[in-house]
């Protein structure tokens, strides 16, 4: 559900430099402490007495500044703007860290500021949430972390310490919310619902697309006719999936046809909806054996695969919620990717088509009488 | 471990506020589950096991950073269990690493807290 923007994949090697940078600075700092360069000697010194607890915020500081400021050039008007003051900023404090005492309060809040501002822009759809944007967010919440345990109380009145330990868990869970939030409302193009990834395709199919399209059909629909009879199906080698009173449609898949790539003669599997007078055969499903390995699309935009991704996956039955934007699942789930898929339903699909990712809504409630 | 107490002291911290990070994002996952739960029963265990998990996970963290010894147990027991999982899961091909951020949450932050437990060894061993 979460990949990497194209105008964001230079912050993973903005990261690597950041961090070799950092390291070759404290180097030439000891070298020339070494040769008794005054503001080297105490600088070095200032490094060598801080504790590690700032060394390290320091550090995440110093990274999640240099990956807003290699952002710059994808970023455009006032994000543009922000991320190069916000980048400075950050930079500007994981050097103040060991030259000022002041800097830990302020630091603290261009912290929050900065996760916040991100939050903003994401529910508000300036910017979608990716895997980049995510992992800043995740340093930046650790650098918080420790900088708000560097605090010395002076006050220990049971307003301060409650604030003291639930601020920070606050400040993470309303990150992680945030970002869902404002992947959930503003998908990109290539997410048809929550978790699914569309196949990139043209935007208009042509004459020979459009054929292939209603040639899959019509062999798809031909061939799948002898399962109307779920019994049939079962004979053949289909088994069917768990029946849950969450999902309306049940799966009867074949792993003997798990090889064959859009043979109508071999589908993955067969849907089946559950209407109040037994199980009615509206479709088949194409899957290819591999994750991230995309099947023909011989119809163009008309048969676009999709692959589900970001699902928590437990092994009881078919239950399922989704992952958070921090890849964290519910206890005894996992997060599965799964192989792309392609629906390709025998029954009027409504507006959506015979080949959309999912049933239609209106189509779905007539036929089970749940939406 | 030949590190001064200061360093020690450092590590459970620092290791400690990695942890919280860690329960927030589980808490988070086990309020998600949630809403699905409503149609999905098997869910409902699995939520309130995760938000339990969640708490305690916040309850050994600050134990953690008090040098109970017991704390500093049980989370290196969690955090290389959680890895243990990790690594066998993404030898399937099921997607479980994909990316930097479940690298960094899943991967290096265990990782991240095993060694910085194993730093804070001797200062819990200490304040028991």
């Amino acid at each position: 559900m979460y990949d990497i923007a194209t105008d964001h994949a230079g912050g993973l090697s903005a990261a690597l430099v950041t961090l070799a940078f950092g390291f070759v600075f404290v180097l030439g700092l000891k070298f020339l402490a070494g040769r008794r360069g005054a503001w080297a000697m105490r600088m070095t010194q200032a490094y060598a007495a801080a504790p590690s607890i700032t060394k390290v915020a320091a550090t995440l500081m110093l990274l999640s500044g240099g990956i807003h400021l290699a952002l710059v050039p994808g970023h455009e008007g006032i994000t543009g703007l922000l991320f190069v003051i916000d980048g400075l900023g950050l930079v500007g404090f994981a050097i103040a860290a060991f030259l000022t005492t002041w800097w830990r309060r302020p630091a603290v809040l261009w912290l929050a500021a900065t996760i916040a501002a991100y939050i903003v822009w994401v529910v508000a759809g300036w910017e979608t949430p990716d895997q980049i944007g995510i992992a800043c967010k995740l340093i930046e919440l650790v650098a918080l972390g420790l900088l708000m345990r560097l605090a010395n109380p002076t006050r220990r009145t049971w307003p301060r310490r409650a604030w003291r330990a639930t601020a920070f868990p606050l400040m993470a869970c309303l990150t992680t919310l945030g970002i869902w939030v404002g992947g959930l409302v503003h998908p990109d193009a290539l997410h048809a619902h929550a978790g699914a990834l569309l196949q990139p395709v043209a935007a208009v199919a042509s004459p020979k697309q459009q054929a292939a399209a209603a040639r899959l059909l019509a062999d798809t629909r031909a061939s799948i006719a002898r399962y109307q009879d779920p019994a049939a199906a079962i004979l053949a080698g289909f088994k069917p999936g768990p029946v849950s009173s969450a999902e309306p449609l049940r799966h009867f898949e074949n792993t003997g046809n798990a090889t064959a790539v859009l043979d109508p003669n071999r589908p993955q599997a067969l849907v089946y909806a559950q209407t109040t007078h037994g199980l009615q055969l509206i479709g088949a499903m194409y899957q290819m054996p591999r994750a991230g390995q995309w099947g023909p699309d011989s119809g163009g935009p008309l048969t676009q695969w999709h692959q589900h991704e970001g699902i928590c996956f437990s092994p009881f039955g078919i239950e399922f919620s989704l992952e958070t934007p921090f890849w964290t699942c519910p206890v005894g789930s996992t997060s599965i990717t799964t192989p792309p898929m392609l629906h390709v339903w025998i029954i009027d699909n409504g507006k959506e088509g015979p080949f959309s990712a999912d049933l239609d809504k209106t189509v779905q409630r007539q036929l089970t009488g749940r939406s | 471990m030949n590190q001064t107490p200061s360093t020690n002291k450092s590590a459970a911290e620092i290791a400690s506020v990695l942890v919280v990070v860690q329960a927030s994002f589980s808490l988070m996952a086990g309020l998600s589950a949630i809403p699905f739960a409503i149609v999905e029963p098997g869910l409902r265990v699995l939520a309130v096991m995760t938000i339990l998990m969640a708490a305690a996970t916040f309850w050994l963290a600050g134990n953690l950073r008090r040098g109970r010894r017991w704390a500093w147990a049980w989370l290196v027991g969690m955090e290389a269990v959680s890895l243990a999982i990790t690594a066998v899961l993404s030898l399937l091909p099921i997607g479980t690493i994909r990316g930097p951020v479940p690298l960094l949450v899943n991967l290096l932050m265990p990782v991240s807290v095993l060694v910085l437990l194993a730093a804070a060894k001797s200062d819990a061993r200490h304040a028991a």
